[in-house]
């Protein structure tokens, strides 16, 4: 998401009445997509994993808004 | 033997930019009996009843039934009401730089949101904002229900920039000449992103004394959209075939999940493998791989 301070600091603020100015800016821009990698080390002797990803839109904390929701069992045989 | 792994993406959004939704106008015709032209020559009102008398478009609905009917479903019939019908104001007037101060009149220096929240107030005076100030302090809901984005904005205040709307025209796509008394004049700006524009923002605005930042979605249209290719305007996407509804309707859960999941498509890929730093370390790893697109024309979130 766009993350403002109110221009007086570099101290994020929320809200459109202290909102001034952008100092990150980390929302998903139309022909820019955003593209993670995620490396995660097992432990010893595992070979199976049962991976769960979700993508969610939350406007404020604890309300969020399902997006995308995967399941995936992956095999390291 | 399992492992269970779960990746969380989550991205957030300040809740007052959310209610600011993207939208735009088409053709409206208006049956106005109570409809009044807004702007040249409009007079100064000093009670709130004369401000939402003077802005009323219930008697569109007489002739446009539908097309109203998607309007009271909007945000836009809403506009002072936040998520979950909650007069998302109060708090501003409460607390922070914009606060009512006890023993204080609001003036509509209080009310800098109002420029795209309530943009008739200009038509009003200082005791019209006081009148709205007190309706929002004791949770009137059903007077502030009444302060909307009603057919008249669009198809007068905002519907002319280059110049000022006059006053008694209607603007739509196409010209009207009869139409109960009162001209539909085409302007060009009803299918122009320019006109949502006017309102689903650029940046801080900077002409109060209280400046403020809202909704900043004209400005990812204008500076990442358009020169990256994009062709399409606001009311492609948000008012097809005319819809006045404009969605996305952040009070409709389902629907809003639906919108924005088609709008950021996310692709998952995964490696499973061995990883050996050094001889004879073996390493059982995952990695995964994701990647979001936006296809909308604004940056998600914003409003």
């Amino acid at each position: 998401m766009p993350q403002a301070s109110d221009s007086r600091s570099n101290h994020m603020v929320l809200g459109p009445d202290k909102k001034l100015g952008f100092v990150r800016d980390t929302s998903i821009q139309p022909f820019a997509p955003k593209e993670e990698t995620i490396e995660i080390p097992l432990p010893a002797g595992i070979n199976e994993v049962d991976i769960e990803i979700s993508l969610r839109y939350q406007p404020r904390p604890g309300n969020f808004y399902p997006l995308h929701d995967l399941k995936k069992r992956i095999s390291l045989d | 033997m399992n492992s269970n792994l779960k990746l969380n993406r989550i991205f957030s959004l300040d809740i007052t930019a959310c209610i600011s939704i993207m939208v735009g106008i088409a053709l409206v015709l208006f049956s106005p009996s109570s409809a009044i032209g807004s702007n040249q020559g409009q007079k100064h009102v000093d009670s709130l009843d004369e401000l939402i008398k003077m802005f009323d478009s219930s008697s569109c609905k007489e002739c446009h039934e539908k097309i109203y009917e998607q309007w009271e479903k909007s945000h836009h019939a809403r506009s002072l009401m936040g998520l979950n019908d909650q007069i998302f104001l109060s708090g501003y007037l409460k607390h922070g730089p914009l606060a009512v101060h006890p023993g204080q009149k609001a003036t509509k220096k209080n009310f800098p949101c109002f420029k795209c929240h309530f943009p008739q107030i200009k038509h009003a005076s200082d005791s019209v904002a006081a009148e709205i100030a007190d309706a929002i302090m004791r949770g009137d809901k059903a007077k502030i229900r009444k302060l909307n984005i009603g057919c008249l904005v669009c198809h007068n205040e905002k519907a002319v920039v280059h110049g000022l709307p006059e006053a008694g025209v209607l603007y739509g796509n196409k010209e009207v000449a009869d139409h109960s008394g009162r001209p539909v004049k085409k302007s060009p700006l009803l299918k122009n992103s320019l006109i949502c524009g006017q309102c689903h923002g650029l940046g801080p605005n900077l002409e109060f004394e209280t400046p403020i930042q809202c909704a900043t979605l004209y400005g990812s249209y204008l500076h990442a959209y358009i020169p990256s290719g994009g062709t399409q305007t606001c009311q492609e996407c948000h008012m097809k075939d005319g819809d006045h509804y404009m969605p996305p309707n952040f009070n409709n859960r389902e629907e809003l999940s639906e919108r924005m999941r088609q709008a950021l498509p996310m692709e998952v890929r995964t490696l499973a493998y061995s990883f050996q730093p050094k001889e004879g370390d073996i390493r059982p790893m995952v990695v995964v791989n994701t990647k979001i697109t936006n296809k909308a024309g604004h940056r998600i979130p914003d409003g």
